[in-house]
């Protein structure tokens, strides 16, 4: 995969949350897409330790920036998080949320992964398509968060969980009737993701965005296996080409 | 003697390379070979089994030092489809396909049907993969099983190369067994079993195969012994991520090298060149190092 190294221009920093932004010339990227990135010391290492980059949501786009918003859960986002003034990245990888729907359209995110939904916010008010944002803030969640996410996502209805098993159920009943909507977006850990899909089969069309770990991020080492159906068989398909967004009827949960 | 077209170019089993880099099985999809063919001398397709796999559930992949863990559980679509999309891998590079079974008479199977492909320059013999005959042992780690699928398929593939790709366990015991039942080539070696376990979960988190260049080493020594022991040539793999890599590798007895997981986190060209700026700087050619260790 071709990796480029870019100018980091700010961290911000909130919880366990980072902000990281850079200068991008390459390809646009489209709402639930996903960057492969590395710390540059990494990269260059003989022992390319860590060895594997990290997939992450573009969180957002706009003239000539990208931002990533990930969480610190191990080696490689800790220092992603600190490393200097630059990183390694790919070019915005993967198949993205489909926009072509008339709305209203309704966006949840369960969880503290709020990540890929700026930038499909940002497009859908581009395509004037209305849309509404349901963003869970679990007990858990640093303070920090919670106010970083009041004032990213200024018109969003925040739900407060207690996390467990109830909380994807909390954050669906905040959400009412779900057939108002032509169409759902999430994004969140699997239980959310999971509920979500039950709850919209038969009601409304739902594109779910899916967290795995990742390796070659180009469809090579099948590591990255989602289980959904192709032709009423149960398969598996690759995270990285054939989503991250997948189509809830067709995934095998 | 044959020609070869530049510093770079090797000869494996009378097929011309123009470098003597190739993707390991497995680590090369057809949605992305063009874009790195030109690095490449030859390309070697994903394993492919008799029937359809559908692969194991994830978790597939952890990361550990330098290096990671998978357990894909050979997931491809079964040999019929597979040479129906067989025009996706042709990309003007000589093309190797790894071929996996549980049973030697399957492994022979298909070789029948990849011997009259005109397409098809070699077979590699993916004889890591666990064994149903045995308990899901592998090939490598059963006595004799080596010799019986190499000989089984050097009958069904008499006029291709036969590669035979071992393990790093027994690999001059099943080294010698694959030459003596006519195999042309052995690529060593496949990834090595491995374990991860999740502390905070409590459970085993990924068992299967380590690549990357935490195994480097490990890979290094099977092929300089391998390629001591053995008068056949010997396609080294394992942790291959630099140019001086693929350098020790051919030092180390390899005529060509192939690279795998290492593919997932740096540009094959860039591993190429400089490889190419190692010849320069030796004034050696490719060809020259298999037989230049002091």
């Amino acid at each position: 995969m071709k990796l480029h190294q870019v100018e980091v221009l700010d961290r911000e920093k909130f919880g366990n949350h980072t902000l990281l932004r850079y200068r991008w010339a390459g390809d646009t990227p489209r709402p639930g897409q996903f960057i492969m990135v590395r710390t540059t010391l990494s990269a260059s290492a003989s022992t390319l330790d860590p060895f594997l980059s990290r997939p992450l949501f573009v969180h957002d786009y706009a003239d000539g920036e990208v931002s990533l918003l990930f969480e610190v859960r191990g080696r490689g986002t800790a220092l992603l998080a600190e490393e200097s003034s630059h990183v390694t990245v790919s070019a915005p990888l993967g198949r993205g949320f489909g926009l072509n729907v008339d709305g209203p359209v309704a966006l949840v995110s369960g969880g503290v992964w709020v990540s890929p939904f700026k930038l499909l916010s940002r497009n859908l008010s581009l395509l004037d398509i209305p849309h509404d944002l349901y963003l869970e803030i679990p007990a858990s969640a640093p303070e920090a968060y919670a106010v970083w996410i009041s004032k990213a996502y200024p018109t969003a209805t925040f739900v407060r969980t207690d996390e467990g098993q109830e909380a994807p159920h909390d954050l669906l009943k905040s959400m009412g009737d779900l057939s108002r909507y032509r169409a759902l977006y999430a994004s969140g850990t699997s239980e959310t993701l999971a509920t979500l899909r039950e709850a919209s089969l038969d009601v409304v069309p739902a594109q779910l965005a899916v967290r795995e770990r990742m390796a070659c991020a180009v469809g090579s080492c099948y590591g990255c296996a989602v289980p959904v159906w192709r032709s009423g068989e149960r398969t598996y398909a690759r995270a990285c080409v054939d989503g991250p967004v997948f189509e809830a009827e067709v995934l095998a949960w | 003697m044959v020609a070869r077209t530049s510093r770079l170019g090797v000869e494996l089993c009378g097929i011309l390379l123009a470098n003597p880099l190739m993707p390991a099985a497995g680590t090369l999809s057809k949605e992305v070979v063009g874009d790195v063919a030109t690095a490449y001398g030859a390309i070697v397709a994903k394993t492919v089994t008799p029937e359809p796999r559908a692969g194991n559930p994830p978790p597939r992949i952890a990361e550990v030092s330098s290096g990671m863990i998978n357990s894909i559980g050979l997931q491809n679509p079964g040999i019929a489809r597979f040479l129906k999309d067989l025009d996706a891998f042709d990309v003007g590079r000589p093309m190797i396909v790894s071929v996996a079974a549980d049973t030697a008479e399957d492994f022979a199977l298909m070789c029948r049907q990849l011997s009259t492909h005109s397409r098809v320059a070699a077979v590699e013999l993916n004889l890591s993969c666990p064994n149903l005959e045995h308990a899901g042992a592998t090939f490598c780690t059963i006595p004799g099983s080596v010799g019986e699928v190499v000989a089984a398929c050097r009958k069904t593939l008499p006029d291709k190369p036969l590669l035979a790709k071992l393990a790093s366990e027994n690999a001059v015991e099943n080294a010698l067994a694959a030459e003596r039942s006519g195999a042309d080539a052995l690529t060593l070696i496949n990834t090595i079993p491995a374990l991860s376990i999740d502390a905070w979960e409590r459970k085993v988190f990924v068992r299967g195969g380590l690549s990357g260049p935490a195994i480097k080493p490990i890979a290094l020594k099977v092929v300089y012994d391998v390629s001591r022991a053995v008068n056949l040539p010997v396609i080294g793999c394992g942790g291959v991520s630099r140019g001086l890599d693929v350098a020790e590798f051919m030092l180390a007895g390899a005529t060509a090298v192939q690279i795998g997981a290492a593919s997932f986190v740096r540009e094959p060209q860039r591993i190429l060149k400089e490889f190419s700026s190692y010849l320069t700087e030796t004034g050696l050619d490719a060809c020259e190092l298999t037989t230049t260790l002091g």
